[in-house]
């Protein structure tokens, strides 16, 4: 047996051991043995996909009763990596869920559901028959579906949300059935390598290159299947929202690089265009609801759709440049895909959690009701503000590295040795950079708002002032995702040169590592060493702060308080800025599209109209595509279902008469 | 001797089989209905031993037995095992008056005539050509089950069509293996018994069994 297949079999055993354990043991002990036995899971799939990152090849097979081929699982150095990924994000989930799990999120279901969310999430990857693909991918909307509902009797939202993630996971699962179901009928097999022997340019190709988008896209967030996402992920508890938009969604872009590089690599032009077409949009839309949304976790479900947005800008770029054989920059485009969906994982998850930690701690995800956590919750404050510059794309993070290298592939895409490579391609890439400059400029706005506002100034509510540190072990687990933020963004070399392996056998003259664990385009003629930047600015930075710091001591400190204080001294905290008041500037400029509402009520002081007790400002920004798009739909359905309840209404007569009716319509039918 | 008497027998069995499937959607009261169903039950035990006989297979005559013993006897019993006096006062208000119901009783039969005859074709046989009287019971059977109120006429409606697919088996094939029979007769017994003892529960619980009136238990 492999070591592949010891690890598979491994995940498999502990997953049963940890449903069995959650079924047996008493609430106090669940959530302990929970984690360790999720944490177990995690690093067993961690170092599985590690090995099948670095080229290990194996499998398990299993054999099923069914008249087809056994079962294989065997992945390879593409499932390998995104195997890596959600484990990597199930190891600091299920560390910080130990202690995090209270009430209903730590109920038998819930502790039963997660093991099997998780190895459902670390087996797609390993599956090489559009079957296991399938069986797996079931596997993980299940227990993700169970552990949203965990809190469903105390607030009724959770059930409204479940039922939007069922609904659309089926769509998903629907049109990616749909989309296997016609390959596999032009291509006569089901297995992986059966179905790469379809022509990519053929009707069935087409065809099912548009299902699998919609089912891949559904699971990635992108709009307009997005509409679950601002639901489902505020709803869930948050170590589950980031299990869901850390690792989860990743598997959704690895279902569309599956499709897009493994199984129909050359695709015709427009498959690339489209794709950037929804990731472009994706971003955008995202972000700007991001911006102005003033609840923590919806601020965050929103940001996912914008980055796997870019991520798909990203892949739909690399797609539009290999079929002009501009082979290096569709190289470096893909690897920066994969950089922001590894990034992603990395920053995503710790953000929801360190979300979660403050719903912990203050009861609280709405940015109005918050401030003034940094002084009162250092770690997650760090860990939360290193995610958040990562989420924003800022330099010696890993989203900058990532972002930095979508830039240069698609600045330098449209041109190959000078010429001009397409139409297309010199229409879309400057475009492409537009979108990704106003999505950059978007999302720092964005993160400055969720840091400043919850972290900084002074406590908006009661809550926010009581709030304490979280337990050691959600520390652990925002610190860890702290530092593999900081460690993906400092030695990006190494990482790009590997991950440029999952898709290439010769990457070198796409990504090479150079320097300290810096990162090289040869192709493109970039090169970017985050460790040697941050060693030169330190070098210009140390002295003036040293200066600073010692003109400092010179000068005593001056004791004596301005009795007016600038104002300042009597300043409340109303009079701060809130999440609302710092985004209303977007929100007036992007008022076509958002369509927000606004609702102002003005009292006035008894005696007189000129003067005004008290004035309340409500605003709310709904979600124009769902508004639009699937409320049309969704009452359209409605209304049939009210007509068709008058057919069937219960009463069994009814039914044993159209029963009855049929049968004699067909019998006269036959002896005609 | 036999072989003279035995299309006679076989008409005599079936017109039995299909004059009670009559006597039933034309009565009304339950107790009259159970012993048409058991005379039914009767007819086609007879209807078994007479293909059993003219075919020489000693176990048609087992099957009619057993036949005998669950459908002329065990259902009914079963479900008039209530005190009479009780069981005489229920009357069945049905959702077809007895002159529609009977016309479209007759319809049926017609229809199933014509739908044997045109589509499999009635056959020389002797059995072969009583075969649409089955199909004319399942039909009646089905009639009755959408249009009976309660519970326990809908069970009667019910055995009517079973009845119904029997006698085709029967009559077009000289029935199913005898294991498949006996494991039909026991379902179809057990069924009995749990509706009947559903039946009992709803009457002591709601005081009434017609079927249109549970709907509001479904919210």
């Amino acid at each position: 047996m492999t070591g592949i297949a010891a690890g598979l079999l491994l995940q498999l055993g502990l997953g049963a051991l940890a449903v069995l354990s959650a079924l047996a043991l008493a609430p106090a002990l669940r959530s302990l043995v929970g984690g360790i036995f999720g944490t177990l899971i995690a690093v067993t799939g961690f170092l599985t996909g590690l090995a099948a990152l670095l080229g290990a090849t194996g499998g398990l097979v299993i054999p099923i009763a069914l008249p087809m081929d056994p079962l294989l699982l065997a992945p390879d150095r593409l499932g390998g990596l995104f195997m890596l990924i959600v484990s990597g994000v199930g190891i600091l989930v299920s560390l910080y869920s130990m202690s995090s799990t209270r009430g209903p999120d730590a109920s038998r279901t819930a502790w039963v559901a997660m093991p099997v969310f998780l190895v459902g999430m670390q087996l797609v990857p390993a599956a090489t028959d559009s079957v296991s693909f399938l069986l797996a991918w079931e596997i993980m909307t299940l227990g993700s579906t169970v552990l949203l509902f965990a809190d469903h009797a105390r607030r009724s939202t959770v059930a409204s949300a479940g039922i939007w993630y069922s609904a659309m996971s089926q769509l998903s699962f629907f049109f990616i059935l749909a989309g296997f179901a016609v390959l596999a009928t032009a291509s006569g097999g089901t297995s992986f390598t059966d179905l790469q022997a379809i022509e990519p340019g053929s009707g069935a190709a087409n065809v099912a290159f548009v299902l699998f988008v919609l089912g891949f896209g559904g699971k990635a967030e992108l709009v307009p299947l997005h509409v679950w996402v601002p639901r489902v992920l505020p709803e869930a508890p948050s170590h589950v929202s980031a299990a869901m938009s850390g690792a989860m969604v990743k598997i959704g872009v690895y279902g569309a690089l599956l499709v897009c590089v493994r199984l129909m690599p050359d695709g015709p032009a427009w498959w690339g265009i489209a794709i950037m077409l929804v990731g472009g949009a994706s971003a955008l839309y995202g972000i700007l609801q991001a911006s102005v949304s003033s609840d923590l976790k919806v601020l965050l479900a929103y940001s996912t759709t914008e980055n796997m947005g870019l991520v798909f800008l990203g892949l739909g770029a690399s797609m539009l440049l290999r079929g002009y054989d501009a082979t290096a920059a569709a190289d470096a485009a893909l690897v920066a895909a994969l950089l922001l969906a590894i990034s992603h994982a990395a920053f995503k998850s710790t953000l929801f959690l360190g979300a979660g930690a403050i719903i912990h701690a203050t009861g609280e995800r709405n940015l109005d009701r918050l401030g003034g956590l940094g002084a009162r919750m250092p770690v997650t404050a760090a860990a939360f503000g290193i995610a958040s510059l990562g989420a924003a794309a800022i330099p010696i993070t890993s989203g900058f590295v990532a972002e930095w290298m979508l830039l240069q592939s698609l600045i330098h895409g449209g041109r190959l040795d000078g010429a001009v490579v397409s139409i297309s391609a010199s229409v879309a890439m400057p475009l492409a950079v537009a979108v990704i400059a106003l999505t950059a400029g978007l999302a720092l706005l964005t993160f400055v708002k969720a840091y400043g506002i919850a972290f900084l100034a002074r406590p908006r509510s009661a809550p926010a002032a009581d709030a304490r540190e979280v337990p050691p072990l959600m520390q652990l687990a925002l610190v860890l995702g702290a530092l593999s933020i900081l460690a993906l963004g400092l030695l990006p070399g190494p990482i790009a040169a590997v991950v440029a392996t999952t898709f290439s056998t010769d990457p070198t003259g796409a990504v090479q590592a150079v320097g300290l664990g810096g990162v090289s385009l040869p192709g493109i003629g970039a090169t970017l060493d985050p460790v040697m930047l941050v060693i030169l600015s330190a070098l210009v930075a140390i002295p003036v702060f040293v200066s600073i710091i010692v003109s400092a001591h010179r000068h005593p400190a001056r004791t004596i308080d301005l009795p007016w204080g600038g104002g300042g001294s009597r300043a409340r905290p109303r009079m701060q800025y809130t999440a609302t008041s710092y985004a209303e500037p977007l929100v007036r400029v992007f008022d076509d599209v958002l369509k927000p509402t606004r609702d102002v009520q003005v009292t006035h002081v008894a005696e007189s109209r000129y003067l005004v007790e008290r004035v309340r400002v409500e605003q709310r920004v709904s979600d124009v595509i769902e508004t639009r798009l699937y409320r049309p739909v969704l009452n359209l359905f409605q209304r049939y279902g009210i007509v068709v309840r008058h057919i069937a209404n219960g009463s069994i007569h009814r039914y044993l008469s159209y029963s009855f009716v049929a049968l004699l319509i067909v019998l006269i039918v036959v002896s005609l | 001797m036999f072989e003279t008497f035995y299309p006679q027998l076989i008409g005599l069995c079936t017109g039995a089989l299909l004059l009670t499937s009559a006597l039933m959607v034309w009565r009304h009261s339950l107790l009259a209905s159970i012993r048409l169903l058991g005379l039914q039950g009767i007819a086609l035990a007879a209807l078994v031993a007479v293909i059993g006989i003219a075919e020489d297979e000693s176990e048609l005559v087992f099957v009619s037995l057993l036949i005998l013993t669950v459908k002329g006897l065990g259902l009914p019993w079963v479900l008039a095992h209530q005190s009479k006096a009780s069981i005489k006062q229920i009357q069945e208000s049905p959702r077809l008056n007895p002159t529609a119901a009977l016309l479209a009783v007759t319809l049926l039969t017609i229809l199933s005539y014509v739908v044997v005859s045109r589509v499999f074709g009635l056959g020389d046989t002797t059995t072969g050509h009583a075969a649409p009287i089955g199909l004319a019971m399942v039909l009646i059977g089905f009639l009755l089950l959408i249009s009976r109120r309660r519970a326990r006429s809908q069970l009667i409606g019910f055995l009517l069509l079973d009845n119904g697919i029997a006698t085709i088996a029967f009559l077009t094939s000289g029935g199913v293996p005898i294991l498949l029979e006996f494991a039909i007769s026991l379902d179809v017994l057990l069924v009995v018994l749990i509706l009947h003892v559903f039946a009992g529960r709803m009457r002591t619980k709601f005081g009434g069994t017609a079927v249109d009136q549970l709907r509001e238990l479904h919210d």
